[in-house]
Formats: structure tokens, C-alpha cells, sequence
């Protein structure tokens, strides 16, 4: 499970929705809650929130915001739960994708985007923060999922990981991206197409062969 | 648009990372495509779950729960 550190629960790699034996699934929880049936939500909570926080805190840099965040993204989760469709994908990406954009609102409305920005334009001149980093033996070996999907990530140019980066962590649009990094709009594009193209498909290999 | 074409936009669109007058073109494409289009962008979500999944996991307050548990049985409440 993808839980927080230290949870016996394991799941199969780029599945975070197999639970264990006997457990609910995320879709039969999103119906649950569907159904307002608050332990359905609390399971849910349970599984998913160290994923969401670590997500938020990504975006806003802020401890106490974060959590704040957190609890109203759950209780949006709550709220929404009847738009969830599954027809239109799993209920981990619907989460990431509300959790994502609650987040970068969030960061908007509190005008820290501005002192942001002006920091991740220090760090992209002086030298960009790594996304992911090498793995140690030791973490390959165990298998974690997260260790998985970084290498799938870490294969990518440091230019091509670093336009998804402000993308999808920071909001940025495509224009953003090429005034923030002093780069031509039309590579941003290429950058960003290849690398959420090698991606995809790096991710597709992944469960192909596990 | 090719479905090519397509599918790269649709990347782009799950990492939100579309610019607005792509956008437009997007949707025209999104309708035309009908059904194929839908089932290849619930495929690309994989993405965004995969940028979430790669982070370690963050501890939250132990009172996040206790205060969104009390806050939905309120709602029921009421």
C-alpha cells in the first residue's frame, strides 16, 4: 500500500487500487461514498492521504497549508463523489487531478505564487531541483512502486523532466514555461510532448511486464 | 487533427499543460473522436497518477482526519 510510511499493506506496482485480500477497492470506496457512507470516505483518507499530502506540499511548500488542504480536498472528494464516473478513469487519477488543481488554486489565492515563482526562478537559473534522484541499490531492490515510476521518470532528458515539473506541479501554462526558463515556446512543446510521451509509454511497459 | 496528434494533446491536457487556444482545437478533436478519444484520456490519467505516486508519501496531522470526519457526519446531520 501507498500509504504512509511503515503500512504492512503492499500492492502491486503502478496498481495503488489492489488492496489487500478482502479489503474494498477504490471504485467499491468511491461508491461507498457515492452511497455518503462516511466509512467508505475514512478508508479512503486511510489509504490515499500521505499521496495527497506529499502531492500538495509539492506545490505549495507550506506544512500547515497543506494540511488545511488536505481536508478540504477530502471533503470535496465527499462533495463530488457523485461526478465521478468511472467510465472516464480511475478514482486515484480523479483525486490527483481535483487534489492538483485545489492546490495550485490554493497557492494562487494566497499570493504566494508570486514569492514561488521568484524562487523557482532562483532555483531554475542556479541549478534545478531534482524531481527524482538516483536510486540506491537498496531501494531498487526492494521494488517500491515509487522507485519504479522515478526510474521510468529519472530516463528522461533533465530538460523534458523539468518543463512536467512546472507543469504539473506548479501550474505553469506552456507560455509560462518558456518565460520562466528562457526557452523558445515551440521547444517547451516538443519537451513536454516527448517526455509525457516516453512516459506513457514507460509506464505501459512497466505493466505489461509485471 | 490526426488521433496522433490527438493522443499528444491529451497528454498534455491530464498534466494540465494545454494553453488556451490549443484547448479549443482539443474539444473539436475530443467530440470527433467520440468514444476512442474518452477511453484514450482516461488511459492518460495513468500520467498524472504516476507524478503523485512518485513522491514519498507526506505525513498529515492527526487531527485532519477527526476534523473531516466530524465535518461530513455534520453535513448528515443536518
Amino acid at each position: 500500500m501507498q500509504g504512509n510510511e511503515g503500512e504492512s499493506e503492499k500492492s502491486h506496482p503502478l496498481q495503488p487500487a489492489v488492496p489487500r485480500p478482502g479489503s474494498p477497492t477504490d471504485l467499491e470506496l468511491m461508491q461507498g461514498i457515492q452511497r455518503e457512507d462516511p466509512e467508505a470516505l475514512s478508508q479512503l483518507y486511510d489509504r490515499y492521504n500521505g499521496i495527497l499530502k506529499a502531492l500538495i506540499l509539492r506545490v505549495i511548500h507550506n506544512e500547515a497549508e497543506a494540511d488545511d488542504l488536505l481536508q478540504e480536498i477530502f471533503m470535496e472528494i465527499w462533495n463530488q463523489a457523485k461526478n465521478f464516473s468511472a467510465a472516464k478513469g480511475k478514482p486515484l487519477g480523479w483525486m490527483v487531478t481535483l487534489a492538483r488543481r485545489r492546490a495550485i488554486d490554493g497557492l494562487r489565492k494566497k499570493q504566494a505564487y508570486l514569492r514561488a515563482e521568484e524562487r523557482l526562478q532562483q532555483e531554475t537559473e542556479q541549478q534545478p531541483e531534482a524531481w527524482v534522484h538516483n536510486s540506491t541499490e537498496e531501494e531498487i531492490l526492494d521494488g517500491d512502486r515509487r522507485i519504479l515510476i522515478q526510474r521510468v521518470i529519472g530516463m528522461l532528458p533533465p530538460p523534458q523532466q523539468q518543463a512536467i515539473e512546472l507543469a504539473f506541479f506548479r501550474g505553469m501554462s506552456q507560455r509560462e514555461i518558456a518565460a520562466n526558463t528562457n526557452t523558445p515556446l515551440g521547444t517547451v512543446k516538443t519537451r513536454l510532448e516527448l517526455g509525457l510521451k516516453k512516459i506513457y509509454d514507460g509506464l505501459k511497459e512497466l505493466r505489461d511486464e509485471l | 487533427m490526426s488521433f496522433e496528434e490527438f493522443q499528444n494533446r491529451a497528454r498534455l491536457f491530464v498534466v494540465g499543460a494545454l494553453d488556451a487556444d490549443e484547448m479549443a482545437e482539443f474539444e473539436e478533436a475530443r467530440r470527433e473522436f467520440g468514444e476512442k478519444a474518452e477511453a484514450f484520456i482516461a488511459e492518460c490519467y495513468s500520467l498524472s497518477e504516476a507524478f503523485a505516486l512518485s513522491l514519498k508519501p507526506a505525513k498529515a496531522s492527526d487531527q485532519i482526519k477527526t476534523r473531516l470526519m466530524e465535518m461530513v457526519k455534520n453535513r448528515q446531520t443536518r
